[in-house]
């Protein structure tokens, strides 16, 4: 095999455990944008939250209270971060979304969790500090090697996190009732409500399942991220980038855009350096406003005048 | 709400002396007085800093709160007025004066041509793609070392040169009492300029686009140029504040042009009171102000800004002056009452 050959295929497996990361993140997103055409600017302080609550797992309670050995103790990590996010969730939904769901105006909910996100960031700076927190990953250490190809057993269990995240998100959508219902509310929630569904449980629950998402990411993504409390909306400015270059509410198409991110961060850092990653991801969501701004997949939507 | 009715015989040129003229003048006797009522030089500061956040948050206001449009860029608008200025006037020896205009037609023309294709996006998408603007001039500004010294940053940057009329004795602006008149008052004139194009038809036009686009588009009204006209003019007002940033903090870092930036102008917005004239002034003011009074407590202080959107938001949509409207009627309710 070539160099340039195996470099290209080095880039993309980095590409692709980067793009499953962020898959998790805009998942998130995404599903809360096709239910309620809503977004949540506090799903980056989601992903923060997942991180130090995985941190503190890691490197206070479970090894050193429960005395667990280091890779049992970061698998907890991302259980109890998935349900830190699921909390999060919880209170903004109860807060936030709940409160204003029935007053029908797309600014307002978002203005709200953008106050939300301003306060869970200086409320975290007043609790751990501007320091950055550092923690690794017990399966980051060694690299497995196959050919000239090298990666780590952390990128294995994050795209098996995301596959098995992705997989139960389909089972859940397309066999269960509740995820039937949820279809039929991200359709047309009037229709929805009159066929006896009860929008406000599954708006609830679709805010939970994406924020522990979210949480969950956090723990994953938690041991290369410098920890502070603003760490969390580095990763959702892209992730926004991602459900618009995916399509807006469209699984499918934030999966697709999520790894295209992922790979082209990849190469991006090979070729031009990472100082212009940011850069070089908003040109392109910029460029696919133009050309195509109904994304990679465009979701059928009728507008009503 | 419903869109107000047009009223032909309320049209305004942009320099006619309002009906409102005392209370200009008030606020120009408190332009004038306020430094020495706070005469400090740590409230002088904070004094500049308000005028400057007065203009940013009229500038978001006219295109979110009187177009209807969510734009999460402004932070962007805003670092282009301080870097073309400051690099103007240090690598390139310019005059301060020149420089500023320059930077403020740079702020409008780069609004112009991001509105050519934002007008197209709604809501949402518009929402993301000016944070996205946000993000791009961040890292421009992180990146185009050359010309920026990324984060090592800009320093030594001098106030406003001083204006020379002959005849007239020399205007300075190095201390903050001066500067503060001189960004109060071009603080005063946006105030006064935006008020009346407003009033005017103008105003009328872009309030109907608000209420609804498509209504507006069946009278003859052209949505996309007027959307593309108020972020123009909104994107120069916040070239215009950033204009003086550099000269009075005297230090220019990227970090100062965050996205943050552009929730905290957002905040002002929304809290004082959206798609009013007065609210946004009152939310600049009080959000400047306010950290600093609970300077005591730390790094809490910062969580005021969430706490006062989030709740404002929830329980007062027309922020402050709704509260004030709200406090007044039950008043006079209650004092007419008495009097029976």
């Amino acid at each position: 095999m070539s160099d340039t050959l195996s470099l290209i295929l080095q880039q993309s497996i980095n590409g692709v455990y980067l793009g499953c990361l962020y898959v998790m993140v805009a998942l998130g997103l995404t599903l809360i944008y096709g239910v309620m055409n809503q977004i949540n600017f506090a799903h980056a302080d989601f992903v923060t939250v997942g991180a130090f609550t995985a941190f503190f797992v890691v490197t206070r309670f479970a090894t050193k209270v429960l005395g667990l050995p280091d890779t049992v103790a970061y698998l907890m990590s991302i259980v109890l971060a998935l349900a830190s996010g699921a909390l999060m969730g919880l209170l903004i939904n109860a807060t936030v979304f709940g409160p204003l769901r029935e007053r029908g105006d797309e600014l307002r909910p978002l203005i709200a969790t953008i106050g939300v996100s301003v306060l869970l960031e200086n409320g975290q700076l007043a609790l751990f500090g501007p320091i950055p927190y550092q923690f690794d990953s017990p399966f980051g250490k060694e690299t497995i090697r196959i050919g000239k190809i090298f990666f780590t057993q952390q990128s294995v269990l994050v795209v098996v996190c995301a596959a098995l995240a992705i997989g139960a998100l389909y089972w859940f959508m397309k066999f269960t009732t509740t995820g039937k219902a949820l279809r039929a509310v991200s359709q047309d929630r009037e229709t929805a409500g009159l066929m006896g569904i009860n929008q406000g449980f599954l708006i609830g629950l679709t805010i939970v399942i994406a924020s522990a998402l979210a949480g969950a990411a956090g723990a994953l993504i938690g041991p290369v991220l410098v920890l502070t409390p603003f760490a969390g909306a580095s990763v959702v400015v892209k992730a926004f980038a991602i459900v618009i270059i995916g399509g807006f509410g469209n699984m499918e198409g934030t999966i697709l855009a999520g790894i295209l991110v992922g790979i082209i961060e990849a190469f991006t850092v090979q070729y031009l350096g990472s100082g212009v990653i940011d850069l070089v991801v908003f040109v392109l969501l910029l460029l696919m406003l133009v050309v195509k701004p109904t994304g990679l997949i465009a979701e059928r939507r009728e507008e009503n005048v | 709400m419903a869109s107000a009715p047009l009223r032909p015989a309320d049209r305004a040129s942009l320099l006619q002396v309002p009906r409102q003229w005392p209370a200009y003048l008030v606020a120009l006797v408190a332009i004038a007085l306020l430094p020495y009522v706070l005469s400090t030089p740590y409230w002088r500061g904070i004094l500049v800093v308000c005028a400057m956040n007065v203009m940013l948050a009229l500038s978001l206001n006219l295109i979110l709160g009187y177009t209807g449009q969510l734009n999460l860029g402004q932070s962007g608008f805003f670092a282009i007025g301080a870097y073309v200025t400051t690099v103007l006037v240090k690598s390139y020896s310019w005059n301060f004066w020149a420089a500023a205009l320059i930077a403020v037609i740079c702020a409008g023309l780069v609004g112009l041509l991001l509105a050519a294709f934002a007008v197209r996006l709604r809501g949402h998408y518009l929402g993301i793609a000016s944070l996205g603007f946000a993000v791009i001039a961040y890292q421009i500004l992180l990146n185009w070392e050359s010309v920026t010294e990324g984060v090592r940053g800009i320093y030594g940057i001098m106030p406003p040169s001083p204006i020379r009329i002959p005849g007239l004795p020399e205007i300075t602006f190095s201390n903050p009492v001066a500067l503060f008149w001189l960004v109060g008052g071009i603080a005063f004139v946006v105030y006064v300029v935006v008020a009346n194009l407003l009033r005017s038809p103008v105003g009328e036009t872009l309030r109907a686009i608000r209420e609804d686009e498509v209504s507006a588009a069946s009278l003859g009204i052209n949505p996309a140029r007027w959307k593309a006209f108020a972020f123009g003019i909104g994107s120069a007002i916040a070239g215009l504040a950033g204009c003086f940033y550099p000269g009075f903090v005297g230090t220019l870092v990227p970090d100062a042009f965050g996205i943050v930036e552009s929730f905290t102008m957002m905040a002002m917005v929304i809290v004082g009171g959206m798609g009013t004239m007065i609210g946004p002034v009152i939310g600049a003011i009080v959000l400047t102000c306010l950290p600093e009074l609970l300077r005591d407590f730390g790094e809490l202080r910062l969580m005021v800004y969430g706490l006062a959107l989030t709740l404002v938001v929830l329980f007062m949509p027309g922020g402050m002056v709704q509260a004030g409207q709200m406090l007044r009627a039950r008043f006079s309710r209650a004092s007419s009452g008495a009097s029976r």
